[in-house]
């Protein structure tokens, strides 16, 4: 595209109070040499047609000095074929103008010191402007729209129904010889409306019956996936009879070490016998998008040891008195223990949450239905019953066969052909003895993730999803607020496999994965990416030939979306890719990039800050601001007139991940005095929105921070910090701490050079 | 402990007013408003969970369920409608039923369905005895002016035991009897479960003489003086009703009494003193007096609890009516008989009077097993409190 550039700069909302306009336009037609106009109120009609009649005279490449680019994103988007580069003159600067504190002179050259922070920001956006480039979306030459189902329970059921009602065609993968799944065992199920009182009918033998009269949805019983290979709208996915084991089965990783071992002969080869996870099964199924349903089992309670399971006959599991409850063989006396933990421990059964506590007061009243004189005691640590379910607890409360308690067990024996119940710290006041006919252990919903890969993929990083350990093995992201997704674009997960949910819970979470998958096929179907930064149709490109195969890209990718080859060269799957940026930030050789943001474009930006020399008021530190929350936090610290020191000048960035230490390096020896990058939570309780970049960054800053050392620099001149949206009354204390630090450090020495 | 939930006093209890027990999930605000409740002793949380689990026999010895006095505070602030306050009532009307003495009467005495046998029986037996004493017919305006009701069962000569008060004697003594023996018998058996379940092995027993200044009248004087009914707050209105009630019964206790013993002593040596008294008496005038409050209380708690029913902040029960029902029938009928007297009116006058001995002699004889029993059963549990936190409830040896 031949770019013709217009800058112009508004002055409204008290940026021409502030600054002078005129000087500040100078620098743009000057130094920049880019016409530049100014109106009073850009955002407006009159602004707009301002902007949009130079657009019609041959304008394809627009600056605006004004507000933040997080506001006014329509009255500033000018169509897929132009280009527009925001300058934050508002929130970043006029806004954030640190004030003089009561009773204090403000700083002799306050007008001047904003005056430079505005120009630096015009100048970064100006630069921009002329690297940056339209992007051009990557389309799959053929893309397959059909929908594969992992698991036919009512999770997996619902969501091919939900798909197919959509449109689209799905295959529906069971393992089992039926479809139907745990649900085929339930006696009755939760209620699902007002008045949340009663048990209603299982809804599974209608959704099975459905599913199997839709003329969309295949169903293969028996049927495991082997492997899954390819990327979203071009998955291949090798299938096998169920427990059957094949050469197309998904290779586990090996990791370098490993491989050096296996080729000394020190190591067996787990993968023996199995097909490169880059080879391409023939036989193998085209699917677009795959919602993983694979659901839950039911955990071992033997390890509890004083609770007899195993060894007592009449105690048992939920899932095992549901089933006789299915048969009619529900006993007159039975006690539902929810809690193992005898005295000291009242955690629940592991893998326990408020499900259990349902199935229990529904278990219950299957005791006094079946039994004229039935009782049913309910000992727990925890009633959990969520929401509307409220109402059913009450109503089972009702029940003058349910006894509840909460307390300890602490031992379940034998006496006489009963199950006795020793149950201690209760609510009676006394410690209770139960003689019962059944003890119902409330055992947990273990993943099916938890022991097994489960999803088969065939990609670099393995077969399985990554980090699982940080959710106790269920497939969920954890994205906060991302809800079906995982680490594996174009895979979502619902029902037991993501969370120990109800039936109702399923429902509503197939139905979101479904959509979820939709979502996907569409987005890779018009070439953008999927969320979080949906829509967004750049994508990294790589300049291969000077690739090194240092590998640390293909280790890198949050998402697993580069593959390699036998040399390590990476292998890109443009539509397994989220955009977040973090291999062009691992790559040493700086060969990745996207249009209009790459190693170039935000290393000229840098350079366009203006460094002074020999001012010890002036020195210039630069700030890479993750634009998912620290961005937004930072805007609205400016709204809050939070002052931010003049000194400092921030650099949006898809994700500190995509951060390249070359950026680092060019703001120094450009003579700048500190960096710092400002970015998300990570660990435990991350809030990174590709999950690994924060943590990666960190690390990266802790390696430079070594090299600067060697070349004689203060590492503290480089900090990384990790912060919330909703900390912008604390990030101005954090970044003018630092400056603080820097000016006691003074200046950078090769300043100049 | 072992727990063999009871499932038939369950629905007892919910057919006596305390339908909602069920609802009760611990949550402890009842024992947080109530002021008997203690840091050891949650009450009455432990109370609800105790009704929910069937476990009659904790519950019929607990005398802190008979020191309720249904203020109403617990079941005001219940977050969970659980009404303690009602169940407690339940409890209480179970445990009457439970310590009653013949079963049969008792478990009679629980239904709204055995009024017509509540009220039947015993206006069959005053009418047979009316019959018996061959002085079925009413008599003239004069006669009846002069002797108003003292001839109801007739007249013999035999001067040393009056014909009227023979019959009387001989259909309400029974009554009083029994109800006597069925109090003391259920008292005995109460204080002996509450002894066992509070682990009390006495080494001393209190003297009578101590029992009563030690137990007994301290209980006595704290029930007269209404303390803890005003330590209520929801319900306070209480007191107006029933502290007039409690008075107009002591009240006409004594004229009772002082009218045997002025017709039958003294009447022996002054036979003029028969009759009616004159309006000017000093005890015509207390008892006067006392049916004036005992109309006025009732009908302060009658009304009382009709608001307290149409908030939904109580529930109607037979237990708590049948009780306000009788102490009305029986003022109603003795004031109303009084009146018709003065009117000259013989026959209104003697059906009105039959109705009042009906209504008495039901007072005295469904006393154990009604609301009523409540005197009995509530100051023998105040003795406790007193007796177990007393030198004779602690083993002192050890």
């Amino acid at each position: 595209m031949d770019k013709k550039y217009c800058a112009y700069i508004c002055t409204g909302c008290g940026i021409g109070d502030a600054l002078d306009i005129d000087e500040l336009s100078g620098v743009v037609s000057g130094e920049m040499s880019m016409e530049c106009k100014t109106h009073p109120y850009l955002c407006g009609k009159e602004g707009r047609a301002l902007i949009e009649g130079d657009i019609a005279g041959g304008i394809n490449t627009v600056v605006v000095g004004a507000c933040s680019p997080r506001v006014m994103t329509s009255e500033f988007n000018f169509g897929e074929d132009k280009i527009t580069v925001r300058a934050n003159l508002r929130e970043q600067v006029v806004w954030a103008e640190v004030k003089p504190a009561e009773g204090e002179e403000p700083h002799a050259e306050a007008a001047e010191l904003l005056q430079e922070t505005a120009a630096d920001y015009m100048r970064m956006a100006c630069s921009r402007a002329k690297k940056t480039a339209l992007p051009e979306a990557y389309k799959l030459e053929a893309i397959n729209k059909t929908i594969m189902v992992m698991g036919g329970g009512v999770s997996g059921l619902t969501a091919a129904k939900e798909a197919a009602a959509a449109g689209y065609d799905v295959l529906l993968i069971e393992k089992e010889a039926q479809i139907g799944g745990k649900a085929r065992g339930w006696r009755k199920s939760f209620p699902t409306k007002a008045p949340w009182t009663d048990l209603e009918e299982n809804p599974v033998d209608a959704l099975i019956a459905e599913i199997t009269a839709n003329a969309k949805i295949t169903v293969k019983t028996g049927t495991e996936v082997a492997r899954i290979g390819g990327a979203p709208g071009d998955f291949r996915v090798s299938l096998k009879a169920a427990g059957a084991k094949t050469e197309w089965d998904a290779p586990a990783k090996v990791t370098v070490d490993e491989q050096e071992l296996i080729d000394k002969g020190q190591k067996e080869d787990p993968n023996q016998g199995l097909q490169k996870y880059t080879a391409v099964d023939p036989g193998a199924v085209k699917v677009g998008a795959v919602v993983l349903a694979t659901g839950w089992k039911p955990a071992d309670v033997s390890q509890f040891e004083h609770l007899g399971y195993g060894k007592i006959a009449n105690v048992v599991t939920n899932a095992e008195f549901e089933k006789l409850a299915k048969e009619g063989k529900v006993p007159a006396n039975v006690a539902f223990v929810q809690s193992p933990g005898g005295k000291d421990n009242d955690k629940d059964f592991p893998y326990c949450n408020s499900v259990t506590s349902m199935v229990a007061l529904k278990q219950a009243q299957y005791v006094c239905q079946d039994n004229a004189e039935g009782k049913a005691y309910i000992l727990y640590q925890h009633m959990r019953t969520p929401g509307s379910m409220e109402l059913f607890y009450k109503a089972a409360q009702l029940n003058d066969g349910i006894f509840m308690t909460k307390g300890s067990v602490v031992e379940v024996g034998e006496a006489g052909g009963k199950v006795t119940v020793a149950v201690e710290d209760t609510l009676l006041g006394e410690n209770l003895n139960l003689e019962v006919d059944m003890v119902v252990l409330a055992a947990g919903m273990e993943p099916t993730t938890l022991h097994e890969n489960t999803i088969n993929l065939a990609y670099r990083q393995g077969p399985a999803f990554n980090d699982l350990s940080l959710f106790d093995g269920y497939a969920d992201s954890h994205f906060i607020c991302f809800p079906y997704e995982t680490r594996r674009t174009g895979v979502y997960s619902c029902g037991g496999v993501r969370k120990a949910e109800t039936m109702e819970e399923a429902v509503d979470d197939a139905t979101g994965a479904a959509l979820k998958a939709i979502q996907c096929l569409e987005s890779t179907d018009r070439g953008v990416s999927v969320h979080p930064r949906s829509g967004d149709a750049t994508y990294p490109e790589f300049f291969m030939q000077r690739c090194t195969q240092c590998k640390r890209c293909t280790e890198e990718c949050p998402f697993g979306a580069l593959d390699d080859d036998e040399k390590g060269t990476p292998l890109p799957n443009p539509t397994r890719c989220r955009r977040c940026g973090t291999c062009m930030g691992a790559c040493p050789e700086r060969i990745i990039g996207f249009k209009d943001y790459n190693i170039d474009l935000i290393g000229s930006m840098i350079k366009s800050i203006e460094v002074p020399e020999d001012d010890e008021d002036r020195l210039r530190i630069v700030v890479f601001v993750c634009e998912n929350d620290a961005y937004p936090a930072l805007d609205m610290a400016g709204m809050k007139r939070h002052g931010i020191n003049h000194m400092i000048r921030f650099i949006p960035v898809r994700c500190l991940g995509s951060v390249n230490m070359a950026w680092i390096r060019d703001a120094l020896s450009a003579g700048m005095d500190g960096a710092m990058l400002l970015g998300c939570t990570y660990g435990d309780d991350y809030q990174c929105h590709f999950v690994k970049g924060s943590e990666i960054a960190n690390k990266r800053m802790e390696n430079i921070g070594d090299t600067l050392s060697t070349l004689g620099l203060e590492p503290e001149r480089c900090a990384a910090e990790q912060v919330a949206i909703t900390d912008y009354d604390k990030i101005p204390q954090i970044l003018n701490d630092f400056v603080e630090s820097i000016v006691e450090m003074g200046p950078n020495p090769f300043k100049g050079f | 402990m072992k727990v063999q939930p009871d499932l038939e006093f369950i629905k007892s209890l919910k057919l006596a007013g305390g339908d909602t027990l069920k609802k009760c999930y611990q949550c402890a605000t009842c024992s947080v408003a109530c002021p008997l409740s203690s840091d050891q002793k949650p009450f009455p949380r432990k109370e609800m969970i105790w009704s929910q689990w069937g476990m009659k026999e904790n519950l019929i010895a607990d005398p802190d369920v008979f020191l309720c006095h249904q203020c109403g505070d617990c079941t005001e602030k219940c977050p969970r409608g659980a009404k303690p306050g009602e169940v407690l009532g339940a409890i209480r009307s179970y445990a009457y039923t439970y310590y009653g003495w013949p079963a049969g009467l008792a478990k009679l005495a629980t239904s709204a369905k055995n009024l017509p046998m509540l009220i039947g029986v015993p206006a069959l037996i005053i009418l047979i005895f009316w019959f018996l004493s061959g002085a079925m017919h009413i008599p003239s305006v004069e006669e009846f002016a002069k002797k108003g009701y003292t001839n109801f069962f007739g007249h013999w000569d035999f001067k040393w035991y009056a014909k009227n008060i023979f019959f009387i004697v001989a259909f309400m003594v029974p009554a009083a009897g029994i109800a006597a023996f069925s109090i003391y018998k259920g008292i005995t058996k109460m204080w002996a479960s509450m002894s066992k379940n509070a682990g009390i092995e006495p080494t001393f027993r209190p003297s009578v003489m101590q029992f009563l200044t030690q137990f007994l009248v301290p209980s006595v004087t704290e029930t007269l003086q209404h303390k803890r009914f005003k330590e209520c707050t929801t319900n306070v209105d209480r007191v107006k009703g029933h502290l007039p009630l409690v008075f107009a019964f002591i009240g006409l206790f004594i004229v009772t009494c002082w009218s045997l013993f002025k017709q039958d002593v003294l009447g022996l040596i002054w036979p003029s003193l028969h009759g009616p008294l004159p309006l000017i008496d000093p005890f015509k005038l207390l008892a006067n007096a006392s049916a004036i409050a005992l109309l006025y209380g009732i009908w302060v708690l009658w009304t009382n609890r009709t608001a307290m029913e149409a908030k939904g902040k109580s529930s109607r029960t037979f237990y708590d009516w049948f009780l306000i029902w009788e102490i009305m029938a029986v003022g109603v009928t003795g004031f109303g008989a009084e009146l018709l007297r003065w009117a000259g009116l013989p026959t209104f006058g003697y059906i009105v009077y039959f109705m009042h001995l009906v209504s008495v002699m039901m007072l005295f004889l469904y006393l154990p097993y009604t609301k009523f029993a409540h005197i009995v059963y509530r100051t023998t549990a105040m003795c406790f409190e007193k007796y177990r936190e007393s030198g004779f409830a602690k083993n002192v040896m050890s």
